[in-house]
C-alpha cells in the first residue's frame, strides 16, 4: 500500500460571522477576508510539511479548488510544481486538474509534461470533473461537464502519445495544431488517476485501466464502487485489477494515546463541516442526472457530512486513534475494499504545524511499516473482494461525501 | 386580430396560463413548450445549445400566416432572436420584461441568478406580493410534490442552462441587430420586477425602433401571472389597434 501526504492548504482565519453570511467558505467568499501576509506564511508552513513528509517516506498528493478559504491551492499543477522543487523522492499525485473548468487542455498536457520531465517521472496525473459549486468560479456550463471531461481527456492523451503535429476539432475543443513539448518522462504518459462514483464514470475509468479513487466516502460504498470497476474492467477483458488501480482517501491524526489523538484529531472535522450552499451550487443545473438532483435536493447526498466525530472514527473515514488502532482500520479498510494507495489528509482547519509534524513522525515510525506491504500479495490472497469470489449484485453508488 | 404565438419563461407551468386564457377568447393562441423543457423533441434537441437554434426552431416550423409574437422572460429573448432574423415575418412583438440582452457594463449584471438563487428568492425577487405566487415550477418549490415533478424541473434548468449559461442570460451579438425591428413593439415591465428590473427592459424599448414602454404596477416578473386582467387589457388593445 502507497501513503499519500495532503493537505488542502485551508486559510483558516476567515471570521465565523463572515463565513455564516456567505454560506460557508467557498465560492462566494469576498477575498477581502484575505491576508497576503498570513497568506504567505501559510503557503511556506504546508510546503515544508510536504517537505518533512517526502523525507518521513509518504507520497505526496496535490489539489486545487477555486475562489474558497478552504483551500489555496489554486492550480494543481502549480502546487506539484511546488511540491516537486521541495522533495526528492515521493510520488506526487495531481488529483486532480478539473478538466471541464479549464479553458485549454492543451496547456493541461504541457503542464503534466512539464512536471513529469522536470520530477523524473515522478508524476501521477489525476483527473477531476471538478466539484459541482466550482461551476460559478469557472462558469463553465455544468451541462456540458460530463462531455467536456471526457474529450479533454481523449485530447490531452492523444497530445501525449501521437509523435506528429495534429488537429483536434472536437465539440469542445478547437485546435488545428497540437503537438505538446516536452513529452511525458513516463511512458505513454504518467498514470491517470480519476475520482468519481457516478456509475458512467466509474465504467469509463475501467474499461481505460486508470485508478480509481473514492474521497471519504463509506468503506461499504468505496467497496460497491470498486466492485463495478472490477466487473466492468473484466467484462471488457482486462485482467483482474489489483490493488494499485484502487486509492481512498481518509482523515487521519495518531498520537500516543487514544484521548490525545481525538482531541486533536477533533480539528479534521473542520474539512466536513455541512454545506450551507444553495441548492443551485450544490446541485448546478445538468452536473447531475435529475434522479441523483432531486437525491441531493432531499438530503440523500453527501451523509458523511452529517455523521458524528465518534461515528467518523468507528466508520474509519476518520483514521483517528493510537498507531495500533489506526493500523487495524487500514487492514480493514483493504480487507473490505481492496485499496491499495491510501491518501492521508493530514490537515484540516486551524491544526498547528506541529500537531502535524508529531502525526506525521509517528505514523511513519509506527503505521507505515505495518501497513505498507498491504497488497504486495494480493494475487496469493483469498479475499472478498476478489472477482471470482465477490456475487454481490452492482448497484449505483450516491456521492457520499458531496462538498 | 388572428393568432398570437406566446413563448413561455423558465420556470413557468406549460399551457395558458393566467393573462392568456382571457386572450384565447379573441384570438387563437399558441403557448409551445420549448425543446427541453419536456417535449417529443427533447432528445433531438440535446445538441441545441443557443437561443438562435431555439428561434430557428419556431422560424422554421409555424406557417407565413401573420401572426403577433409575444414572449415573456427567456421567451422575450427567443421572440428577440426570430425578430431580428425574420423582421416581416410577424405583425407585432410584444416583449415582458425579456433576457437577452446586455445593456450594461462588464462588473454589472443585468439580471438576477435564477440559476443559482434559492426558488424562495426567485419568488421574493419575481413579484410584488410573493404570498401570491402562483403557476411557477421549481426544483423543491412548491413543496410536497411527487419527485417526478421536482425531476422535470431540475430537467428544466438543465435546458435553461444548456441555451442560457454562458454568456448568461443574453447574446452579445443580438444588441446589433435589434435596430432591424421595425414592426410595432410592446414592452411591459412590472414595476417590482428584481429579476429584471424595469430600467433594463425600458432601456431597451429605447432600442427598439417601433417599441412602446409600459410599466405595469404592483407586479413584478410575472405580470401575466400576478396582474392578469391589466396585462390583458393592455395587451389586447395594442394587438388589437395594430391590426386595425
Amino acid at each position: 500500500m502507497r501513503l499519500y501526504h495532503f493537505t488542502e492548504m485551508p486559510y483558516p482565519f476567515v471570521p465565523p460571522e463572515a463565513e455564516h453570511a456567505h454560506r460557508g467558505l467557498k465560492y462566494f467568499m469576498p477575498n477581502r477576508y484575505y491576508d497576503p501576509v498570513l497568506g504567505h506564511q501559510l503557503y511556506q508552513r504546508y510546503l515544508d510539511e510536504y517537505e518533512l513528509a517526502d523525507e518521513l517516506g509518504f507520497d505526496l498528493m496535490v489539489n486545487e479548488h477555486h475562489q474558497s478559504a478552504s483551500t489555496l491551492q489554486v492550480s494543481a499543477t502549480l502546487s506539484a510544481a511546488s511540491v516537486v522543487h521541495r522533495t526528492r523522492r515521493g510520488r506526487v499525485l495531481v488529483l486532480g486538474t478539473p478538466l471541464p473548468h479549464r479553458e485549454s487542455p492543451i496547456r493541461v498536457a504541457e503542464e503534466i509534461a512539464y512536471l513529469d520531465a522536470v520530477s523524473g517521472g515522478r508524476i501521477d496525473c489525476g483527473f477531476v470533473r471538478g466539484v459541482q459549486g466550482e461551476t460559478f468560479p469557472s462558469n463553465q456550463n455544468p451541462v456540458h461537464n460530463m462531455d467536456m471531461f471526457i474529450e479533454a481527456h481523449d485530447l490531452i492523451t492523444q497530445a501525449w502519445t501521437r509523435d506528429d503535429v495534429f488537429s483536434w476539432e472536437g465539440t469542445h475543443y478547437h485546435y488545428r495544431y497540437v503537438s505538446v513539448w516536452p513529452r511525458p518522462y513516463q511512458r505513454p504518459h504518467p498514470p491517470i488517476w480519476i475520482s468519481g462514483t457516478s456509475t458512467r464514470l466509474v465504467e469509463w475509468t475501467a474499461r481505460h485501466g486508470y485508478t480509481l479513487c473514492n474521497l471519504l466516502g463509506t468503506y461499504d460504498d468505496t467497496a460497491t464502487s470498486f466492485r463495478l470497476y472490477r466487473r466492468t474492467a473484466t467484462a471488457a477483458g482486462h485482467p483482474e485489477p489489483g490493488p494499485d488501480r484502487f486509492a481512498y482517501m481518509a482523515l487521519c491524526h495518531v498520537a500516543p494515546t487514544e484521548q490525545q489523538a481525538r482531541d486533536i484529531g477533533r480539528k479534521l472535522m473542520y474539512y466536513l463541516k455541512p454545506g450551507r450552499l444553495r441548492l443551485g451550487a450544490a446541485s448546478p443545473p445538468g452536473y447531475f442526472p435529475p434522479a441523483s438532483a432531486v437525491a441531493a435536493l432531499q438530503g440523500r447526498l453527501g451523509a458523511v457530512r452529517r455523521m458524528s466525530y465518534e461515528d467518523l472514527i468507528d466508520a474509519g473515514i476518520l483514521l483517528v486513534g493510537t498507531p495500533d488502532q489506526v493500523t487495524a482500520q487500514i487492514r480493514r479498510l483493504y480487507e473490505h475494499t481492496g485499496a491499495g494507495h491510501l491518501i492521508l489528509m493530514n490537515h484540516a482547519g486551524d491544526m498547528t504545524s506541529n500537531e502535524v509534524r508529531d502525526h506525521l513522525t509517528l505514523f511513519a515510525r509506527e503505521v507505515m511499516p505495518a501497513v505498507t506491504p498491504l497488497g504486495t500479495d494480493w494475487r496469493d490472497q483469498d479475499t472478498t473482494w476478489r472477482v471470482d469470489r465477490d456475487h454481490t449484485p452492482v448497484r449505483a453508488v450516491l456521492s457520499s461525501a458531496l462538498s | 386580430m388572428n393568432s398570437l404565438l406566446f413563448l413561455h419563461d423558465a420556470d413557468v407551468l406549460p399551457g395558458p396560463v393566467g393573462a392568456l386564457r382571457p386572450l384565447a377568447h379573441d384570438l387563437h393562441v399558441d403557448v409551445p413548450r420549448h425543446p427541453g423543457f419536456g417535449t417529443d423533441l427533447d432528445e433531438a434537441a440535446t445538441a441545441w445549445d443557443s437561443v438562435g437554434d431555439l428561434a430557428q426552431h419556431y422560424l422554421t416550423t409555424t406557417d407565413d400566416t401573420p401572426r403577433h409574437l409575444a414572449g415573456a422572460g427567456f421567451g422575450g429573448w427567443i421572440a428577440l432572436e426570430m425578430a431580428v432574423r425574420a423582421p416581416h415575418r410577424f405583425t407585432t412583438l410584444t416583449l415582458v420584461s425579456p433576457y437577452g440582452v446586455k445593456l450594461s457594463g462588464p462588473t454589472e449584471p443585468d439580471f438576477a441568478d435564477i440559476l443559482l438563487l434559492d426558488p424562495t428568492e426567485i419568488v421574493e425577487l419575481g413579484w410584488a406580493d410573493p404570498t401570491t405566487c402562483h403557476d411557477l415550477r421549481m426544483p423543491g418549490y412548491p413543496a410536497g410534490l411527487p419527485d417526478s415533478d421536482y425531476e422535470r424541473a431540475f430537467a428544466d434548468r438543465a435546458a435553461l442552462a444548456r441555451y442560457a449559461w454562458k454568456p448568461f442570460l443574453h447574446d452579445p451579438r443580438l444588441r446589433r441587430w435589434l435596430h432591424l425591428i421595425t414592426i410595432p413593439t410592446l414592452v411591459i415591465a412590472g414595476s417590482h420586477n428584481r429579476l429584471v428590473p424595469p430600467r433594463h427592459s425600458a432601456a431597451l424599448a429605447d432600442l427598439l425602433p417601433a417599441a412602446r414602454y409600459v410599466e405595469l404596477p404592483h407586479t413584478g416578473h410575472y405580470p401575466y401571472l400576478e396582474r392578469p386582467d391589466e396585462f390583458h387589457r393592455l395587451v389586447r388593445s395594442f394587438l388589437k389597434g395594430e391590426t386595425r
